[in-house]
């Protein structure tokens, strides 16, 4: 049709419309003047227009509504999801239906789940699910069920598993419940699944008795990892990022269901990690035994509450359990992570001596007359006191030990306890990957007219993904690379500008049904090409290409950096064992914290690097260690040693975040050079986002900045990262002292204190922050705990005393501040004495000399409560300007 | 979403000025807000509230485009991008549930009728997107106007102010189009 005849028909439409009904006949007979083709035309589109009054009425609100909700029915007996043919619905859950089908292509039967539109319409989630399910199952851990295929018949995403012949736990507990040996074994093949799932870093946030299949031969397998999380975003439930919205879900049964093995991070809707599936597994091994859950509520906020606050009545209330086996499933549920066991594997081994244990008793009971029976079930009873005194947890075990003997040998106990501590640090240090950072471009079109961005994004973004998943890689995210789609950017400079050390750049070209890419690993530094590779790949089902795309690439980097890597990994680590154990030493030493150990830790690490020059980590570790008090001649002669050390380190190892961090502390602590100091660290955490050391080393900075909040949760993190860090848990209690905080403070130091009776830093603060807090009596015995601790002579001691009684704290910091202007040193301290007994100018003077010798304290001369008699004065000012403007 | 109301800004100005390529990044972002936005008001799931298209185009405008500092020209352009990657979305929901619904594409079984009362506005909205299709062949405006007022939820005096035309045009070819589009998609039998 030519525009002009398409006009012509608009106007004779509308001159037609205006029309009387009547005369509309004989006024298009007489405007079209014998063209019946278009008196035709318009007629019909008239017709069409009294039909179209229902049509298109309003905008497509409803119709948007209906698809975005995604309301599905059930699939039938004989109805196709790709080659698999419906047999039957054997179950359904909130993720989705799950039914028997028959793989038509294999002639097998297999279980298939249909995933609920609402968890898949993010085609970014869909895919690190299909990544975790897959690592999961290629795991090929006979407690793990096999997954044959993830795929999509057209928009549906799907799942297919073996075919399990058994009923799930929750089936099998409502019909019989189990004995102990049942649940015991039951619970150890979890647990078993759950360590080798964790070591291929794979969590799977919702063990519960529906997601565990039990097979009739007594196999038990585990099912479903990844898929809680891909639904945790849209179900709240188990992402539990809004529980209020969980707890009014229609269905109460179901949230139950879901809600009692929740662990209370889960509740809370913080991160989940291992642990969280401990706590699950604690919940079920509970049930199993007891028959009744351990947390329950009236209703599903009840139950939540419980989940966060109620210790679960004991084992022995419900069941005759041994006393070894409350200990398991109670540490197993203990509410804070830390308290929990840190890894499946603890709990497998605790759980599988038990059961060795039980045996035992059991062959005895065989042998036994039915009147020594009676003894020996006793026996079982307290079989716990037995295995406890078994070296379960090393770590305990020592302790315990150490606790029972308290003679000298405490000190030969505390250097095993360090070489305990320390070989796992090395084991888990061993894994910790040198990293190359890499930025992946968003493809580019050969011909520009002919161009998708959806494959431009998405492959980019697909490749990302996986080089995150290699060890070998930092990887900068897509909002970083996004901007470079610009089809005349330069790959190296897009390189340079986000400092990488390799970008990955790609051209596509888009010919019948296939896409050819055309792919470049560039090195930033001399800007030459390392890699360059092609791929051709059907474009059909665009997600199995992006994988493809994405696992050629993979393969090549793998073949590529691998060696390199491990190279450079035995830079950072050390083969010479004696350099090894003296890093270790030196680095416990380092973290104390205070001159005298600091000391020793710089003379032992420097040992180490004379053992092995080469070794990354024991030179960033001498950095660390010469950092805290100065235990050089001066701040500055300690600030040259530290950046040699560093230096070293990178020159070695130029991904190592130790040095990053201890870069960190540098630039704040004694440049005052405060924009840097966060670049450093961020690159720390960026580089070993599980370093304690580097949230540790951030959580001061943030501190010193007065972002208290942000600090707190850092420390928390290292915290959580490194549980038995004494030196992160002091820090906890600094930061709360210096964010004002002090009754937290006080609770947090006096745990402190509690696990290291001898840690003199942390004895100095609990007495500071009971006296702000206005308690000067409690104060007071601490400061004399802490002068103890020092050795400080009776005439000192006798001294405060009697300045304590004459004028309560007060009278303390006065006779602080007069001892402490005749030693004649300058110190922080002092100045904070000076300040709190009024002496302002002596305060000053102190401070001057204090920021003239560069001390590390002056970063926190914003936050430090102890100054605040200071802050009106114009000489505080100035001194806060000299120090953050430097 | 990476980007900031003042980058779209820049992008809409350099459209303006004939940057074809500032036009695709404005699509790409606008699509993935829209995409944003209504799959988090699908996850609120408020029982009898319906998702208005039309809020979500205007709410994606005040999202992410200053509005001080764009032109009333760089405005029209924004709602014709909006009303067009609203109509990519919906329709291609519509596709895939359609599909979804035949259960494979080797084997369609016959579908329950109780159960696709809704199904029918589904096809509705394919039919309508390939009618549309055609429709453009013949009267880009048209075609626009439609997209703009059904996919984009905007009102008649709306639709005027992006294409710079008159309400009483928009009117008329609303009027025409509807017409045409219904003896199109009754022809073709959907």
């Amino acid at each position: 049709m030519t525009p002009e005849r398409w006009q012509q028909i608009d106007q004779l439409f509308h001159s037609a419309l205006e029309c009387d009904a009547e005369q509309r006949d004989a006024f298009l007979r007489e405007a079209c003047k014998g063209d019946e083709s278009l008196r035709r035309e318009v007629v019909s589109l008239l017709g069409s227009h009294e039909e179209a009054n229902s049509f298109i009425r309003t905008a497509a609100e409803d119709i948007a509504a209906d698809l975005m909700a995604g309301r599905e029915t059930q699939l039938k007996r004989g109805e196709y999801v790709g080659h698999y043919q419906v047999v039957s619905l054997l179950g359904q859950g909130g993720m989705g239906e799950v039914y028997l089908a028959h793989d038509v292509r294999l002639g097998r039967h297999v279980a298939l789940k249909r995933l609920p539109a609402k968890f898949t319409l993010d085609a970014e989630r869909v895919h690190r699910f299909k990544q975790e399910a897959r690592a999961a199952s290629a795991l090929n851990h006979p407690n793990i069920v096999t997954i044959h295929e993830i795929g999509r018949s057209n928009s549906s995403h799907f799942i297919t598993t073996e075919f399990i012949e058994g009923d799930t736990l929750r089936q099998r507990i409502a019909k019989v419940p189990m004995t102990l040996d049942e649940a015991l074994d039951v619970a150890t093949q979890i647990a078993s699944a759950l360590t080798a799932a964790h070591a291929a870093g794979i969590i799977h946030r919702d063990i519960k008795p529906e997601n565990i299949m039990l097979r009739r031969d007594g196999f038990i397998k585990v099912l479903d990892f990844g898929l809680a999380k891909l639904a945790s975003d849209i179900e709240p439930i188990l992402g539990a990022q809004s529980l209020p919205k969980a707890l009014h879900k229609t269905d109460p049964g179901m949230v139950m269901g879901t809600v009692q093995y929740m662990s209370p991070e889960q509740a809370r809707g913080e991160d989940t990690d291992p642990r969280t599936d401990i706590w699950s597994l604690g919940v079920l091994l509970y049930e199993l035994l007891s028959g009744q859950a351990p947390f329950t509520g009236e209703t599903a906020s009840h139950a939540v509450v419980s989940i966060l606050e109620a210790e679960p009545s004991p084992l022995r209330n419900h069941v005759k359990a041994p006393a070894e086996l409350e200990r398991i499933v109670m540490k197993a549920l203990s509410k804070k992570r830390h308290e929990r066991y840190q890894e499946a594997s603890e709990l497998e081994r605790d759980l599988k001596i038990l059961r060795l244990k039980l045996d035992e008793t059991a062959t005895l009971r065989r042998v036994t007359t039915n009147e020594r029976e009676t003894k020996t079930a006793a026996s079982v009873m307290t079989t716990g006191e037995v295995v406890q005194s078994l070296p379960t947890a090393s770590i305990e075990y020592i302790v315990g030990e150490i606790k029972r003997h308290k003679t000298l040998a405490i000190a030969a106990l505390l250097l095993l306890l360090v070489s305990v501590v320390g070989l796992a640090y090395f084991l888990t240090s061993r894994n910790i990957p040198t990293k190359k950072s890499i930025a992946v471009l968003p493809l580019k079109p050969i011909d520009a007219t002919n161009r998708n961005e959806v494959y431009e994004i998405g492959i980019a973004d697909s490749l990302i993904y996986r080089l995150s998943l290699m060890k070998e890689f930092v990887v900068r995210s897509l909002n970083a690379t996004r901007k470079y789609a610009d089809l005349t950017q330069d790959p190296v400079a897009a390189g340079q500008d986000q400092q990488v050390d390799y970008v990955l750049a790609s051209n596509y070209q888009l010919a019948s049904g296939k896409i050819r890419i055309t792919w470049q690993l560039l090195n930033v530094a001399n800007g030459q090409v390392e890699e360059i590779h092609k791929t051709e790949n059907d474009i059909g089902d665009l997600f199995a290409m992006q994988d493809a795309v994405a696992s050629e690439v993979e393969n090549i980097l793998l073949a590529r950096f691998v060696s390199t890597s491990s190279r450079l990994a035995a830079k950072r680590r050390t083969t010479n064992e004696g350099a090894y154990r003296l890093y270790l030493q030196g680095m416990y030493l380092a973290n104390k914290r205070n001159p005298t150990d600091a000391q020793k830790a710089v003379e032992t690490l420097e040992q180490a690097v004379r053992l092995d020059p080469n070794y990354a980590l024991a030179w960033a570790g001498l950095a660390y260690a010469l950092r805290p008090v100065g235990p050089v001649k001066s701040n500055q002669e300690a600030h040259q040693r530290a950046i040699e050390a560093i230096n070293k380190a990178l020159a070695l190892d130029q991904s190592l975040a130790d040095a990053y961090s201890t870069l960190c502390e540098s630039q704040m602590y004694y440049e005052y050079d405060f924009v840097s100091a966060e670049q450093s660290c961020k690159r720390a955490i960026e580089l070993d986002p599980d370093s304690s050391q580097a949230h540790d080393i951030y959580s001061r900075y943030l501190l010193s900045r007065g972002r208290f909040d942000q600090a707190i949760s850092e420390i928390k993190t290292a915290i959580d990262l490194e549980p038995t860090s004494l030196y992160s848990q002091r820090n906890l209690g600094l930061e709360l002292f210096l964010a004002r905080r002090y009754s937290e403070s006080v609770v947090q130091l006096k745990r402190v204190v509690a696990m290291d009776k001898n840690f003199d830093t942390a004895h100095f603060w609990l007495s500071t922050a009971l006296a702000m807090q206005g308690n000067e009596s409690e104060a007071f015995e601490w400061l004399m705990k802490l002068l103890a601790l020092r050795a400080v002579d009776d005439e000192t001691i006798q001294a405060y005393r009697t300045a304590f009684q004459m004028s309560g704290w007060q009278g303390v910091l006065r006779e602080r501040a007069e001892r402490f202007n005749k030693s004649g040193e300058d110190d922080i301290d002092g100045a904070a004495y000076y300040a709190q007994t009024g002496n302002k100018d002596k305060a000053f003077e102190c401070l001057e000399r204090v920021y003239q010798s560069r001390n590390l304290w002056m970063a926190y001369l914003k936050v430090d409560p102890r100054l605040d008699a200071l802050r009106d004065d114009v000489r505080f000012d100035e001194l806060v300007r000299r120090v953050e403007s430097r | 979403m990476t980007s900031s109301p003042h980058q779209i800004t820049q992008l809409l100005k350099a459209w303006s000025n004939g940057d074809q390529s500032a036009r695709d990044q404005v699509m790409l972002v606008v699509y993935e807000e829209l995409r944003r936005m209504a799959h988090q008001h699908m996850r609120k799931e408020r029982p009898g509230h319906t998702l208005q298209t039309s809020a979500l185009v205007h709410e994606a405008y005040v999202r992410l485009v200053d509005q001080n500092a764009v032109e009333w020209q760089n405005r029209a352009h924004f709602y014709g991008i909006a009303a067009q990657m609203m109509r990519r979305i919906l329709v291609d929901h519509a596709r895939a549930r359609q599909y979804a619904k035949r259960g494979g594409d080797a084997h369609p079984v016959s579908l329950d009728e109780s159960a696709i009362v809704s199904a029918e506005r589904t096809a509705e909205v394919v039919a309508l997107d390939e009618a549309l299709a055609c429709l453009a062949a013949v009267d880009q405006r048209k075609s626009q106007i439609v997209e703009l007022r059904f996919f984009g939820g905007l009102s008649i005096e709306e639709t005027a102010a992006v294409l710079a035309v008159s309400a009483g045009t928009v009117m008329r070819d609303w009027t025409l189009a509807k017409a045409w589009l219904r003896r199109e998609m009754r022809a073709t039998g959907k």
